[in-house]
């Protein structure tokens, strides 16, 4: 059973899952109902929690598993369970026609994810053939495209409760990156951003709720009394 | 140990006030806290001065003169803001201005308040903390920490408009800030492979200051850009300043005087600790260029909306996206006249916005409207004191001598001549003069003219004092800069120049 110490090993696995993530990522721009995203971005939560464990048991990166854990809590179940009572409460369970079609959403996530592999071929040292090395530009390059695709996401959505899973889903792309190129941040960070983006989640969802309250509606695009 | 109570009087006195919930302890709480966090600030300032950096837990929290100058001038703005919210509130509760439907006795009116003097202290407490912080990723958390603090007293009023505000105040922010964060991470990554640790320190600033030359340059490079973006999202540079303008106008007034001259500064912080870290790893080239595009853009784009602004609190922010421009512009300058010039400005309009916030907050309680076109002029017969205060600070706030911003601008513009930076020279003359007169032509044609027969407003003494008092200091300022606060200015900028 060699192969289960073999950090080779685990970078093929890491990479196979970080595929996964992807792929996740781009059904998120397919995806109309409201429900379903919020159990996409739980279950690739739960992916990511995987990988910080497995980069944590190959590369005996301990305190990595801290980071696993709190994934795991929090943004594969606290969060999506805080959301989905949130789109109960709110009552509004579809995403109106967004602003750029399904088909050519899914094309131009394809694109992001192009541009991502091209920028982290940037930080590609051929010479250094570190496990590390090879490990960090594969999933650096799919953390790069979950974050432009987070981006694209909130801009072609309209509903509130999607602008913030659009966050949630940039957020993602950059614990990926942290976990692959540096095993994770300073755990002092790490739990302040966890502490954050928990804190963020509430804040934002309360106004949500408001603004649905407020507008009978959670469009945003029809906020737009204030300009100039 | 004074570091720590920098952090603790602040965090203390957020759950105090929310506890005690009777206005007259609140409001105590709040200026008592303040006071002290104003005193602690100055008692830094000049152990700073007088051995060098402080720093505690292991080098946890961690204050140069930067970081001191930081945290006084937001123990500063925060102060003079709560002594003006005193009154400004106290109106707000006889006109009735949070009055809602169903609220006969007064219970929501007092949340709300409630929800101001408890909030104000934690987001000055994450303020502080951006300053002092030693870790680059805890100077991020707490730079988002003042984000999460502050969308609630951006909703404070409950209009829907203040909804629309916040919630693009908190998107734009946050989206911004995940930029920010993507730089920090991959700063990480370049130490990371120098360093080879996987410790709390790979993140200090005391360390990468020190090793700043081995960092990987294409990754800095990225890295910087990325902060840019995102830090500037924060400080309002354009083209991410949209939140701007409709966060300052909805806010209270001493909460849009906090955002406009207290976290302008902290998300400017952010920005500086990266570029010393950038200029020693890349030259002072690649970071200079990004920064005089950035300031640029800003000034140009406030301009036109400052020439035909309808709403005097929206001007404000304008004139706050331009001043954010100027410190950006005077930053990508450099050299030891650039960083003076640019600090020198952070400090004098951290000290000369909130007049102006305050007399903006005067005249809409009084005429209950922000639009010029409401006001009708001739301000200056029913509000001499508020009316006058305000032109003064329009001087004050577009650079015009005797006043203090000027020697800042006229700083900056010896460093762009000296730095052959002549084009953008130009252009920065040519933005601050049609920001000038834009600005100086509306306030103008607010206060003087012919009396309009507006009832004359009574003005309580706690918002009298905090104009005479604000205005005092800033009319002094133009003579005569204290000398310790000028040696603590300039060794802030030799930590700039020098990275230490």
């Amino acid at each position: 059973m060699s192969f289960i110490h073999d950090p080779e090993f685990g970078n093929r696995i890491i990479t196979l899952m970080a595929a996964l993530v992807l792929v996740l990522q781009i059904a998120t721009a397919g995806q109309r109902w409201l429900i379903s995203t919020i159990r996409l971005f739980a279950l690739q939560s739960f992916l990511l929690a995987s990988i910080a464990g497995i980069i944590a048991y190959f590369n005996q990166a301990s305190h990595l598993y801290v980071a696993a854990l709190l994934t795991l809590i929090l943004k594969a179940w606290l969060l999506p369970l805080l959301l989905e009572r949130l789109v109960e409460k709110v009552g509004i369970r579809q995403e109106i026609e967004p602003l750029i079609n399904v088909p050519l959403s899914i094309l131009i996530s394809g694109c992001l994810t192009l541009v991502g592999y091209v920028v982290a071929e940037s930080f590609y040292h051929p010479e250094e053939t570190s496990v590390r090395a090879a490990l960090g530009h594969n999933t650096l390059a799919v953390a790069i495209s979950l974050f432009l695709i987070g981006f694209f996401t909130m801009l072609n959505r309209r509903k509130a409760v999607t602008q913030v899973l659009g966050l949630l889903f940039l957020e993602n792309g950059l614990f990926l990156a942290a976990i692959s190129l540096t095993y994770g941040m300073p755990m002092v960070v790490e739990l302040g951003i966890f502490f954050d983006v928990l804190v963020a989640v509430m804040v934002l969802g309360i106004l949500v709720f408001r603004i649905s309250e407020t507008f009978d509606s959670m469009d945003v695009s029809k906020l737009r009394k204030l300009r100039g | 140990m004074i570091l720590l109570w920098l952090l603790i009087i602040p965090l203390a006195a957020g759950p105090l006030a929310f506890f005690l919930q009777r206005r007259p302890a609140m409001e105590a709480v709040n200026l008592v806290a303040f006071a002290a966090l104003l005193f602690l600030a100055a008692m830094l300032g000049f152990q700073v001065l007088q051995s060098g950096p402080v720093s505690l837990w292991d080098g946890f929290l961690y204050a140069d003169a930067l970081s001191a100058l930081i945290v006084l001038l937001t123990a500063f703005v925060a102060l003079v803001c709560s002594i003006y919210a005193v009154g400004y509130f106290r109106h707000d509760e006889r006109s009735g201005a949070f009055q809602e439907e169903g609220d006969e006795d007064g219970v929501l009116a007092g949340h709300k308040l409630r929800k101001y003097y408890a909030l104000t202290p934690l987001f000055v407490f994450a303020m502080v903390l951006v300053a002092l912080a030693n870790n680059l990723g805890v100077l991020w958390v707490a730079i988002e920490g003042t984000t999460l603090a502050s969308v609630f007293l951006v909703t404070f009023y409950g209009r829907d408009t203040s909804l629309e505000a916040a919630w693009k105040y908190a998107i734009i922010g946050s989206v911004g800030l995940s930029m920010a964060l993507f730089g920090t991470i991959l700063t990480y990554y370049s130490a990371h492979q120098m360093l080879g640790t996987e410790t709390l320190s790979g993140l200090n600033w005391s360390v990468l200051a020190g090793n700043a030359a081995q960092l990987d340059k294409p990754t800095m490079r990225l890295a910087f850009i990325l902060i840019l973006l995102g830090y500037g999202t924060k400080a309002g540079i354009a083209p991410m300043h949209t939140w701007k303008p409709d966060a300052y106008s909805e806010a209270p007034v001493p909460v849009a005087a906090v955002l406009a001259a207290g976290v302008l500064n902290c998300a400017l912080y952010g920005l500086v600790r990266f570029y010393i870290l950038t200029s020693k790893c890349l030259g002072p080239e690649f970071s200079s260029q990004l920064l005089i595009a950035f300031g640029l853009l800003s000034m140009g784009v406030a301009v036109p909306f400052i020439l035909v602004q309808r709403s005097f609190r929206r001007l404000l922010a304008y004139s706050s996206i331009d001043h954010g421009g100027i410190m950006l512009l005077a930053l990508g300058f450099g050299g030891p006249l650039g960083i003076l010039g640019m600090l020198l400005h952070m400090t004098f309009h951290s000290i000369t916005k909130p007049l102006l916030f305050f007399c903006a907050g005067n005249v809409q309680q009084h005429l209950k409207t922000d639009l010029f076109r409401k006001a009708k002029g001739g301000l200056i017969h029913s509000m001499p004191f508020s009316g006058a205060a305000f032109l003064m600070a329009t001087l004050a706030v577009t650079g015009s001598p005797p006043f203090s911003l000027f020697q800042s601008e006229f700083t900056i513009l010896r460093a762009a001549f000296g730095g052959g930076h002549i084009l953008a020279a130009v252009l920065f003359v040519a933005f601050l003069v049609a920001i000038f007169s834009g600005f100086l032509v509306h306030i103008a044609n607010l206060v003087l003219g012919p009396d309009p027969g507006v009832p004359p407003a009574e003005i309580c003494p706690w918002k009298k004092y905090s104009l005479v008092g604000l205005g005092t200091v800033i009319v002094i300022l133009g003579f005569w800069i204290p000398a310790p606060l000028y040696s603590l200015i300039e060794s802030a900028t030799s930590v700039v120049v020098n990275g230490r």
